[in-house]
């Protein structure tokens, strides 16, 4: 039984970024730019929360977040959410089966039809994207 | 409830919530972005009652899409019947619970309680 799962590598094998190519990627940075998203919405709303207390209060915030450390943390933020968004929505659409090539008898070398040029595009079009929005975000957040 | 249409609320407030996102970020670039942070900049828009439904939409759909990404993360890491319910109820606690303090924030600002 021991032998028969000595090659199984489990959640290790799931989370290794450098297998399956660019879409193992995409799916890391699907899910970590997600996990980015929700801490950074949690803590956008207890930030909000603070104008509550008074203008001292949200000033006391705003010094804390609108310093460059704060800012790089909010280009990062756009850059996860344009990301996550061009990534999201080439899935939709992949789970709508478009893009995704036509089913076939596997014949060497195996290639899935599934993991094709368009979505490759798709993933770094995403990427660019994320790219040109931090650049833009950082132009108009740390030249204030 | 499905899995199939949860996947469709999921991919639904994603596209909702990349709308109105879109818009609350270009309510911050209508002026410049340090004067729109500005404390009678933020309360004014809280008085703004499209705006502020806008926000509460906003925090609704975030709030479904982001736990509920969670789950589907938390569920593909390790499954079993006690832990799937743990995750899908915790899940939904933690939604309604994101929900509630947001639009606490939203509601008394809105009504000049602070």
């Amino acid at each position: 039984m021991a032998e028969q799962f000595s090659n199984r590598e489990g959640i290790k094998g799931m989370i290794n970024p450098t297998r399956y190519g660019l879409e193992r990627v995409a799916y890391w940075m699907q899910r970590l730019s997600g996990l980015g998203l929700l801490a950074y919405l949690i803590g956008h709303i207890y930030e909000t929360s603070t104008i509550l207390n008074g203008k001292a209060a949200w000033n006391n915030m705003l010094s804390l977040t609108q310093t460059p450390g704060g800012h790089l943390v909010l280009v990062i933020v756009i850059g996860m959410c344009v990301f996550h968004t061009g990534n999201g929505i080439r899935l939709m659409i992949s789970e709508g089966g478009k893009g995704i090539g036509r089913p076939g008898q596997p014949e060497y070398p195996y290639r899935a039809s599934s993991l094709n040029y368009k979505q490759r595009l798709c993933i770094w079009v995403s990427i660019a994207l994320a790219a040109l929005a931090m650049m833009y975000g950082a132009g108009v957040l740390l030249g204030d | 409830m499905r899995e199939s249409i949860i996947m469709k609320i999921h991919y639904g407030t994603a596209l909702g919530a990349v709308a109105l996102v879109a818009i609350h970020i270009l309510m911050r670039m209508s002026q410049k972005y340090s004067d729109s942070l500005q404390y009678q900049n933020v309360i004014a828009n809280y008085h703004l009652l499209p705006y502020a439904l806008m926000l509460e939409v906003i925090l609704v759909l975030l709030s479904v899409h982001g736990f509920n990404g969670l789950r589907v993360i938390l569920l593909e890491l390790k499954q079993g019947v006690a832990y799937e319910r743990a995750i899908n109820y915790g899940s939904i606690a933690a939604m309604a619970a994101l929900v509630a303090y947001g639009s606490r924030t939203i509601l008394m600002a809105g009504m000049g309680v602070s």
